[in-house]
């Protein structure tokens, strides 16, 4: 038996006779917790860098004017082609036109898609998917189409409807949000769907609680974190999808800068000036790193529970 | 003769995100060969710990193990992974307390038995196979040839457990851990399967520490028992000695709300004791005695000056400033 | 298990009948003539009518819808308005190179991506686990034509290593043929690997938290047995059913991965379809791809049994 009276600090104050169990030592040291804002940032550090990288993107996209710029659709055909200088920052294209302006007015586009999609699908598709998460009837039909609408791989999707109309960012941006609302739908009927077994929301509906009611104190605040984590990643998803179409020439009209167009102007030359190619890689793969990360952040906060499964 | 297993100041702390958890925090006992050491204690008092930490199946990190665990005179705590391993399932193994969830789903039930075989003992899919079927007879389960090649979710809880202590016997360990064998069953299985490690254990010969919150089963199966709480032992003794006469006021408390057969559930005297209060949080040191805040003898003494176990008679260690002398405390 | 199969594979047909209906309706959802739509906007009236007459416009739409999929129940997907080949001629002069770039992105994808799940969780929260999913999220990130140019760049300019762009058929020998499709599979492959690493991942740490995983190291099973026959083989459900729906993000960035390195598969055919107008084209690889995409889910859905033996139909 390992009994041993060892003495202690505290041995001292004990009366005479009593036996005082030694202490234990610390076997692991405990870490420092940092609370308030620095705190938050060291927990959440994806959403930190997503969330600024996001921002400077989105000052750049505003201020693109005021960043020594010039005119990015102006012609220049004596300058065709020049590389990377202290007068050209990011070269000239073929007709001449300053990349640099044309990559920072580009940012406008996409974060313009990105957006107008994210928060175009979101909406849509809350709306449908509640639809057929509350009416039975329209949750058959509604999920044959969207199933039908979810076998046409995205891309190809905003493609085909794209083939069909004139080139323009509103166009751009109906077709990717056609292409997205299936997958939103979904997940809102799924969230619904799961809420309505839940016992606070049963317990709600025995008590004769209105079902409008219902939705606005219930179901829509629990859908409000899944479908803004799944707002990021179709934010990024359409950026991605803008710069393909434009890229092989079914998105935004060449005349807009756009980084899908700039790349598929560059592409020609792409060999032997590959940097016309490479700054609007560099800045769209940037964006979209930032929505993810803010995205990833986002999950992590809102929502563990899925966290933990993607 | 040294004792098979003799585990020296066990201390198995987790960190967490709110501080570390002394889930474990300083328990030393023995296992002789061949006999049944029961371990009780409510839920969250480290008992599983302990168990697991023998076989260092705590995940480290966020977990780390200090003291010493000494089975057949070797430092368990200082091999490496490779000669763990091969004492895992060997010498040592494990029933857990889920029938329903421990055994692999999408494996055989014979290939689960077999694989320890062939881990330990190197023999043939063939052999393994052939063995396996013998475990199952071994344990009772009936046309074994044919559950052999079945998977768990065709078998019912009780016959899950049995397989599982097929697997824990393969290869004839010298000890056998259950964690809760028996708290996920039936009434009825449970008895069935007490008796199985009955008789197994006079067949086979293994020593057992049972890990166990049901008194009843300490009182059936066991020959020595420690009681835990708060990640501490608090009183060891052999089995009559401590249903006669409990020292600390916890086993008291323990003993006192189990209900014993024959007794009138109406009336005051047929009255369930119970303990009051919570187990106190692991992340915080207690100065004192652990069971302090929840105890009916507490006095300043018990909240400033954490007692040291003392021998209160011959072989009958308990960790409480009032329970030096006989009854002194006892209601 | 048979009347499973049936069940499932009947289930299929009222899906693609939609595929079918919407891929059709597509060049009527747009706003205007679709004959005018298709002709463009130098189009002569004489070629507007030329149009309206090859697809049959003058008649009424379910009508045409009708027959439509009665041709291409029968093999017969249309013809071609700039060409003038029927469709499914194009595209079987363009399967080939798009039929390989896929699946040799599928086996390279497949095979890099799960043993880094597999390590990441296993390593969960060490620095691998974080290079993992710190590439995870690149992957997501850089669009497939930047992958491609970059590596077509280093590998192929720089250290003239490969072919820069351009196929050779399966048929002039393997080499020759995996030379000029590694890079594009590469390329193609980054959001494929990422989101199957990542649901890899998930899935283990899932696996890896449950009691019979314990249980297997309470035997003394060693960690590559506990990770790849233990724990692989129950996280193996989510993998394949997200490895087939990631098929569509393999269609779709063929499509721009053809483009990069001129590959004359049915990625550059839409390309050149979508630039021409040449909407029976579309409508054949929107049809045929999708197509594809339902019969692989399906086929992965026949095929969970082998994993999970409490799946049963």
């Amino acid at each position: 038996m390992s009994s041993a009276t060892v003495l202690s600090p505290t041995a001292a104050t004990a009366p005479q006779g009593v036996a005082v169990a030694a202490p234990t030592p610390d076997v692991l040291l405990p870490v420092k917790a940092r609370k308030g804002f620095i705190g938050f940032l060291r927990r959440h550090p994806t959403m930190a860098i997503g969330g600024s990288l996001l921002l400077l993107m989105v000052l750049v996209a505003i201020f693109a004017p005021l960043l020594w710029t010039t005119d990015p659709t102006a012609l220049a055909p004596a300058r065709r082609t020049r590389e990377p200088s202290a007068m050209y920052w990011f070269g000239t294209d073929m007709l001449g036109r300053d990349v640099y302006s044309r990559v920072l007015y580009g940012a406008r586009v996409s974060l313009i898609v990105g957006f107008s999609v994210a928060i175009l699908a979101s909406v849509v598709g809350l709306t449908i998917g509640m639809i057929a998460g509350y009416i039975r009837l329209a949750d058959s039909i509604i999920m044959r189409v969207m199933d039908g609408l979810m076998s046409i791989p995205p891309i190809l999707l905003a493609i085909a409807l794209m083939a069909l109309t004139r080139g323009s960012v509103q166009n751009v941006i109906i077709a990717i949000t056609i292409a997205e609302i299936p997958r939103v739908s979904r997940l809102v009927r799924g969230v619904v769907l799961s809420l309505r077994e839940q016992p606070y929301v049963e317990a709600a509906v025995a008590a004769g609680t209105r079902t409008p009611m219902i939705i606005w104190r219930h179901i829509l605040p629990n859908t409000l974190a899944p479908i803004t984590v799944q707002a990021t990643y179709i934010c990024a998803a359409a950026m991605i999808t803008e710069a393909i179409l434009s890229f092989i020439g079914a998105g935004t009209p060449p005349i807009i800068p756009s980084w899908g167009n700039i790349m598929a102007e560059g592409r020609a030359l792409w060999q032997v000036k590959p940097y016309i190619v490479f700054f609007p890689a560099v800045f769209l793969s940037i964006t979209v790193l930032a929505v993810n990360l803010l995205g990833d952040g986002l999950r992590d906060a809102l929502d563990p529970r899925m966290a933990k499964r993607i | 003769m040294p004792p098979l297993l003799e585990v020296e100041n066990l201390q198995t702390h987790f960190r967490t995100p709110d501080g570390v958890n002394r889930a474990v925090d300083g328990v030393s006992f023995h296992v002789n060969a061949g006999e049944t050491l029961a371990v009780v204690g409510e839920s969250g008092c480290g008992k599983s710990v302990t168990a697991m930490s023998i076989l260092r199946l705590i995940p480290e990190p966020p977990g780390k193990i200090a003291g010493s665990i000494r089975f057949q005179g070797r430092d368990l705590l200082t091999l490496s992974d490779r000669e763990m391993r091969d004492i895992r399932g060997n010498e040592i193994s494990m029933i857990f307390q889920e029938p329903m969830t421990s055994l692999n789903p999408v494996l055989t039930v014979g290939r689960q038995i077999g694989e320890t075989l062939r881990l330990h003992q190197g023999l043939s899919a063939k052999q393994a196979e052939a063995k396996a079927v013998e475990m199952l007879t071994l344990v009772g389960i009936p046309e074994p040839a044919r559950r052999v090649r079945e998977y768990p979710h065709q078998l019912s809880g009780g016959m899950r457990q049995r397989v599982m202590i097929a697997i824990a016997l393969a290869c004839n360990p010298k000890l056998l851990i259950a964690d809760e064998p028996t708290t996920a069953l039936d009434v009825t299985i449970q008895a069935q399967i007490l008796e199985l490690m009955r008789d197994l254990k006079r067949t086979v010969g293994a020593a057992i520490v049972l890990i166990t919150h049901d008194l009843g089963v300490v009182a059936e199966v066991a020959e020595r028992v420690i009681v835990m709480y708060a990640g501490k032992k608090v009183e060891e003794a052999a089995v009559s000695p401590l249903f006669r006469n409990p020292k600390h006021p916890y086993t008291q408390g323990l003993l006192g709300s189990m209900p014993k057969l024959g007794s009138s559930l109406h009336g005051d005297e047929g009255r369930l004791a119970e303990i009051p209060g919570l187990v106190p949080s692991l992340k915080q040191k207690i100065p004192g005695c652990v069971f302090a805040s929840r105890c009916p003898h507490t006095t300043d003494l018990c909240r400033q000056v954490a007692p040291a176990l003392e021998e209160k008679e011959p072989g009958h260690v308990a960790a409480c400033h009032y329970a030096v002398k006989e009854g002194a405390i006892a209601a | 298990m048979f009347a499973y199969v049936v069940r499932r594979v009947l289930a299929t047909i009222p899906v693609m009948a939609i595929v079918a209906l919407f891929v059709f309706s597509l060049l009527y959802l747009a706003p205007g003539d679709p004959a005018a739509v298709i002709a463009g906007d130098q189009a002569t009236p004489q070629d507007v009518e030329r149009i309206r007459a090859s697809l049959g416009l003058d008649r009424p739409y379910l009508v045409r819808f009708g027959s439509w999929v009665w041709d291409i129940l029968h093999g017969d997907m249309g013809v071609s308005i700039f060409t003038n080949l029927p469709v499914t001629t194009m595209i079987q002069q363009r399967i080939e190179p798009t039929l390989s770039l896929m699946i040799l992105t599928l086996i390279l994808a497949v095979s890099i991506a799960v043993p880094m799940g597999v390590l990441a969780a296993w390593k969960q929260g060490t620095i691998i686990d974080r290079a993992v999913m710190a590439f995870a999220v690149l992957g997501f990130s850089v669009p497939v034509f930047v992958v491609g140019y970059l590596l077509a760049y280093v590998f192929a300019l720089e250290l003239d290593w490969l072919p820069v762009q351009g196929y050779t058929a399966f048929s002039n020998g393997f080499f020759p043929w995996l030379e000029n499709l590694i890079l594009p599979a590469i390329a193609l492959g980054g959001v494929y690997i990422a989101l199957i690493a990542r649901i890899t991942r998930a899935t283990m740490l899932e696996v890896l938290g449950q009691d019979y995983i314990r249980t297997a190291r309470a035997k003394g099973a060693g960690q590559g047995s506990i990770l790849f026959l233990h724990a692989l083989k129950n996280a193996a459900v989510p993998i394949v059913t997200v490895i087939g729906i990631g098929i569509a993000l393999l269609i779709g960035g063929a499509v721009v991965t053809e483009s990069v390195f001129a590959i004359p598969g049915l990625g550059r055919l839409t390309v050149d379809a979508i630039l021409r107008r040449d909407y029976p084209v579309i409508q054949g690889v929107v049809l045929l791809f999708s197509f594809v995409y339902v019969l692989v889910n399906l086929l992965i859905d026949l095929v969970y049994t082998l994993f999970d033996p409490r799946i049963r139909y």
